[in-house]
């Protein structure tokens, strides 16, 4: 009876006022009350809509493919280029290991303990959505614990272009990607287009942590004595990252300015060379070693 | 109204927006199917449903948004675009005496009024939120003025897409079930003289 009642109480303009309180308590609530259901809630009202996402991705491709990072070659030219990129990602990412691992004795013991049981795995995977509300927001593929991944596993396109990091959400078909520009900071080295030179020691080459700007770049402060120039690539050395993200390019430096108050620093910006949402597949590095 | 179709319809159009919502992007501004979807069903349903079939829309927007926190996880904050879908759809509500509800153009105006103040309203819930609990904001690193600005804009492409999904919508109206009720006033045209 008192149910009863209650329904009937709270109906018309007391249930609009209502579920306005309720929605904004809910707005208020801290991340500690709203992370352990929220989440989970999306997920379910996601899930039988990613046939849809899927539909609308293939049909995104068609209308406005992704713009094409390279010039359109031949598919010899292509092949060669992708064995360069690949060699010289390989060969930055020894360097960059190597001058680390030179830096201590107890580093050098563990790196080379988990580089000789290193077991790292690649998963490819469909991007199946995006964020609708923002550019450069976080996207959803269709792999999950599943298929192997990780919270925290690094995400690659074209290769060797580091694009971001599994969320630390991941569901058993599906995960959340973290952009590389939505992360606090990455720390990279800066080389020339063309590669470094081995002769050069890598700590010659210039470093830099990029901050994300908010339009889509990054920017640093950049103490060297190096010359910077506009179209050094930047490429990742960051011990918080996963190893696999060692040296792996993350972006062009398209403009060096001088800091006022600084003369010996400069500041620079970064542009990504392409972004989450310009692909339909990812590739997920996962590091068996660390499950 | 039939709220299943609404449901069903504004599940799908927010899958649309998380797809191929990217095809309508420009300079980083990027319209939305949905608001255009709210704005017809505001201006063919009875008041008080209206605003509660906003809300639902809003919570859906909602669950298909996560936002990156600073420790770069994820989180889904169920309840700011609910909140501002309500107030948006309370602003396009009495537009129905003024607009030609037909017309694709009356559609595609109030649509811009309702992503306007959506925006506004959704930015001024999160500084809230982000002083209340000292923490991020969905737009960080940039800023609250910023985002205002690109919402402005997204208002704008929200406007131009309302145009051929209202007319898409109209289409659909006898599947939405909304109740038509006409008042015949007597005059002088209607008595021939």
């Amino acid at each position: 009876m008192s149910a009863t009642r209650f329904v009937q109480f709270l109906s018309g303009k007391r249930l609009d006022w209502s579920l306005a309180c309720v929605a904004i308590v809910i707005s208020m609530l801290p991340v500690s009350a709203l992370k352990p259901w929220t989440n989970d809630v999306a997920r379910l009202v996601l899930v039988p809509f990613v046939p849809v996402t899927h539909l609308g991705m293939f049909l995104r491709e068609r209308i406005r493919p992704p713009q094409a990072i390279f010039d359109p070659r031949s598919p010899e030219t292509i092949a060669l280029d992708n064995e360069v990129a690949r060699l010289r990602l390989l060969y930055e990412q020894t360097r960059l290991s190597s001058a680390q691992l030179e830096q201590t004795i107890q580093a050098l013991r563990a790196v080379s303990t988990r580089i000789g049981s290193a077991n790292t795995t690649f998963v490819e995977a469909a991007v199946v959505a995006l964020d609708p509300s923002r550019v450069g927001g976080v996207v959803q593929v269709n792999a999950g614990s599943r298929h192997g991944v990780i919270p925290g596993a690094p995400v690659f396109i074209e290769g060797d272009l580091f694009a971001g990091l599994i969320s630390d959400e991941v569901g058993s078909f599906g995960a959340a990607v973290i952009p590389a520009l939505r992360l606090p900071s990455i720390g990279c080295r800066l080389y020339p287009a063309e590669g470094s030179d081995p002769r050069v020691p890598v700590q010659n080459y210039a470093g830099a942590v990029l901050k994300p700007t908010g339009r889509g770049t990054w920017t640093a402060d950049v103490a060297s004595t190096g010359e910077l120039s506009v179209g050094l690539v930047a490429r990742v050395a960051d011990d918080r990252l996963p190893r696999s993200a060692l040296g792996t390019r993350i972006g062009r430096v398209v403009s060096v300015e001088p800091i006022e108050q600084v003369p010996l620093a400069r500041r620079i910006e970064v542009a990504p060379i392409a972004g989450l949402s310009d692909v339909a597949s990812v590739i997920i590095a996962i590091d068996r070693s660390q499950q | 109204m039939r709220w299943s179709v609404f449901i069903i319809i504004v599940l799908f159009t927010c899958a649309l927006d998380a797809s191929l919502g990217a095809v309508f992007e420009i300079g980083g501004i990027r319209g939305q199917l949905l608001p255009a979807v709210v704005v017809f069903m505001c201006l063919a349903a009875p008041k008080r449903i209206a605003v509660r079939a906003a809300m639902l829309a809003g919570l859906a927007a909602d669950l298909f948004a996560p936002m990156v926190l600073a420790d770069g996880t994820l989180l889904v904050v169920p309840g700011p675009r609910v909140l501002a879908f309500a107030l948006g759809a309370l602003a396009v509500v009495p537009l129905r005496g003024l607009l030609y509800r037909q017309n694709p153009l009356s559609s595609s105006a109030a649509t811009f009024l309702f992503s306007l103040l959506v925006g506004i309203v959704w930015v001024f819930l999160w500084i809230i939120r982000s002083v209340i609990l000292s923490s991020s904001a969905p737009w960080w690193p940039a800023t609250g003025a910023s985002e205002v600005f690109l919402r402005v804009f997204a208002a704008v492409g929200d406007a131009a897409l309302a145009l051929p999904v209202c007319w898409l919508l109209e289409k659909s109206r006898p599947l939405w079930g909304f109740r038509v009720t006409m008042r015949v006033s007597p005059g002088a045209a209607r008595q021939g003289l």
